[in-house]
């Protein structure tokens, strides 16, 4: 027994290295990013790169925040993921409750065809799609990009939330019915204060996958609702490549929503495994 | 008014149908139909019926079948890598047990990052002259110069490098499900096996895969798709170059209809790519995955 402890030990250790170093090995990439965000022009193209800067300097966050444009992308990214994330939600919850609650053929069909969208190139969607929001007047505005992030996150959305929903047990709801509410009711007061974990989840997905989207952004918007990740990919053309700036403002925009997973980390866990381990 | 629970339920659908019908399917329709058309890229231009020319031309361009091939290896590439470091890690947090979390969760961030970010940052690690992974694999001794390896510029080894973004940034959600699946597996299962002497790599390709089959087949369709989409991650590291050695298929179908400007052409490239991605995953959910069946 006493052997099989310390050969346990001793395996247990190493395990614990290997992790350790998986970890390092993953975080460098970020942690690299962040360095050389504080580095001078010349500290970061120098030959051989260092790893710390060897003069600390904030200047690539001025430079970076000063170009014209780039406060106001943080801006259109706000509002256009806000805006997709409600769209979403407000079309995801009562579909979802339609499928689970009723288990109507046309429930079961919608929920396949709401997977059967997930398949969807969004470059075969993005073309046809600018000329759908050309037609709304909705061209180069947060919505227009806003409706088509939609398109993305509604069908995982409804996948979400008819989990969620499938785990409310039914008895609630006849108890609901019994006190007298109409169905309507029953949702709103019942049954959606039970899912807001799961709104919340839900809300987190479709804020991110609206967040980090950049084709749909690439094809619907040109000036005033252009959004970050298009501006970070753009300090490459027009001033060649100008490192600096584009590592501070690509940080600027990683750090909310990785501070975001740390907070959030178990209801991000909940979402990512839901579908997978119940399937 | 009353309303019967059918009519109700599909009330209760109809905004999220409409909504999908105008800005998935109807956009999906008018790609169709336009790939039967030769036409302008000036705005209100002309527009020809051509039948099926441009199927014709698309099937027998070389870059349009390389795209397509370039799309399967690239897809293979990441989820293979994603699926093998995935499983190990998960197999290590696992056997860790509940001391690791804190590390779990440090794993997790590559997920939030934008596949933009990803992709220039990777770009910048890997850069030819100055990119710190050369250098620190030659001071690490594995290499015989810095500049040995040309990530991004050898079209030999591109399409590999182009999927290393990808798959720094996925393979925590491949961890991540799978771990959770581990979590499923009856612990006094593997008790027994091992106190039967069964070594480890006999118990992971004995039990455990078949017994994480579901949760594994999902995690691969899920990235599978994913991959098979991926677009910014590879434009922002090399726009499909060199020698279109990274183009991709949505590369290719984004750079003919905004760069050589022919919307017919690409129609028709959009719409093999969209049926193909159709077919593929519906086989594959259909038969592996089997979502809605009751359990």
């Amino acid at each position: 027994m006493n052997g099989l402890e310390t050969r346990r030990r001793g395996t247990r250790a190493l395990l614990w290295t290997l992790l350790t170093s998986v970890i390092v090995l993953y975080g460098f990439p970020f942690v690299y990013l962040l360095l050389t965000s504080f580095k001078t022009p010349l500290a970061t193209n120098a030959v051989p790169p260092t790893i710390l800067p060897p003069v600390w300097t904030t200047a690539n966050y001025g430079t970076a925040l000063e170009r014209s444009g780039v406060v106001a992308s943080f801006t259109n990214s706000v509002s256009t993921a806000t805006i997709s994330t409600l769209l979403s939600l407000a079309l995801a919850v009562p579909a979802a409750y339609g499928i689970t609650r009723f288990r109507t053929r046309a429930g079961r069909i919608f929920i396949m065809a709401a997977l059967v969208t997930r398949m969807v190139p969004p470059v075969a969607v993005g073309v046809p799609l600018m000329s759908t929001i050309a037609f709304l007047g909705l061209t180069d505005t947060p919505t227009g990009l806003a409706i088509a992030h939609t398109t993305i996150s509604l069908p995982l959305s409804i996948w979400l939330m008819a989990s969620f929903f499938e785990a409310v047990p039914y008895e609630l709801e006849e108890a609901a019915k019994v006190d007298g509410c109409s169905r309507l009711v029953a949702l709103w007061r019942v049954i959606l204060p039970v899912v807001s974990g799961g709104m919340a989840v839900t809300a987190i997905f479709a804020f991110l996958a609206s967040w980090n989207e950049f084709l749909f952004a690439l094809l619907l918007t040109s000036v005033k609702a252009q959004t970050t990740p298009i501006v970070i990919a753009n300090f490459q053309t027009q001033f060649g490549l100008d490192w600096g700036p584009m590592t501070a403002l690509a940080t600027l925009y990683s750090v909310p929503v990785i501070l975001l997973t740390l907070v959030l980390q178990r209801h991000i866990v909940a979402g990512l495994t839901l579908g997978a381990v119940k399937g | 008014m009353h309303l019967s629970d059918k009519r109700f339920a599909a009330l209760l659908m109809v905004p999220a149908a409409a909504f999908l019908t105008a800005f998935v399917a109807w956009p999906l329709a008018r790609l169709v139909i336009d790939s039967f058309y030769e036409i302008s890229p000036i705005k209100g231009g002309p527009r020809e019926f051509v039948g099926l020319a441009n199927y014709a031309e698309i099937f027998t361009s070389e870059s349009f079948l390389g795209a397509a091939g370039r799309t399967i290896a690239y897809t293979a590439i990441v989820v293979t890598a994603e699926f093998v470091l995935g499983l190990a890690t998960a197999l290590l947090f696992s056997a860790l047990g509940q001391r690791s979390s804190v590390l779990r969760t440090v794993f997790l961030y590559p997920l939030m990052i934008a596949p933009v970010v990803a992709g220039l940052l990777w770009r910048f690690l890997l850069i030819d002259n100055s990119g710190i992974v050369n250098h620190l694999l030659f001071r690490a001794g594995l290499l015989d110069s810095p500049n040995q390896i040309g990530w991004l510029s050898d079209p030999d080894i591109v399409l590999w490098a182009v999927a290393i973004p990808d798959i720094w940034l996925t393979t925590s959600f491949m961890t991540l499900v799978l771990f959770a699946g581990l979590q499923n597996i009856p612990g006094d299962l593997l008790e027994a096996a091992r106190l039967d002497g069964a070594k480890a790599w006999t118990m992971l390709v004995r039990i455990i895969v078949p017994l994480l089959r579901p949760v594994i087949a999902v995690a691969l369709i899920v990235r599978g798709i994913d991959a098979a989409k991926a677009f910014d991650i590879i434009l922002i590291q090399t726009g499909g170059g060199p020698q279109n050695a990274s183009q991709t298929l949505s590369l290719l179908i984004y750079q003919t209809m905004i760069r050589f400007r022919e919307p017919g052409l690409a129609s028709a490239m959009g719409t093999v790519y969209l049926l193909a991605m159709l077919a593929v995953a519906t086989v594959a959910v259909w038969y592996i995955w089997r979502p809605g069946v009751d359990r």
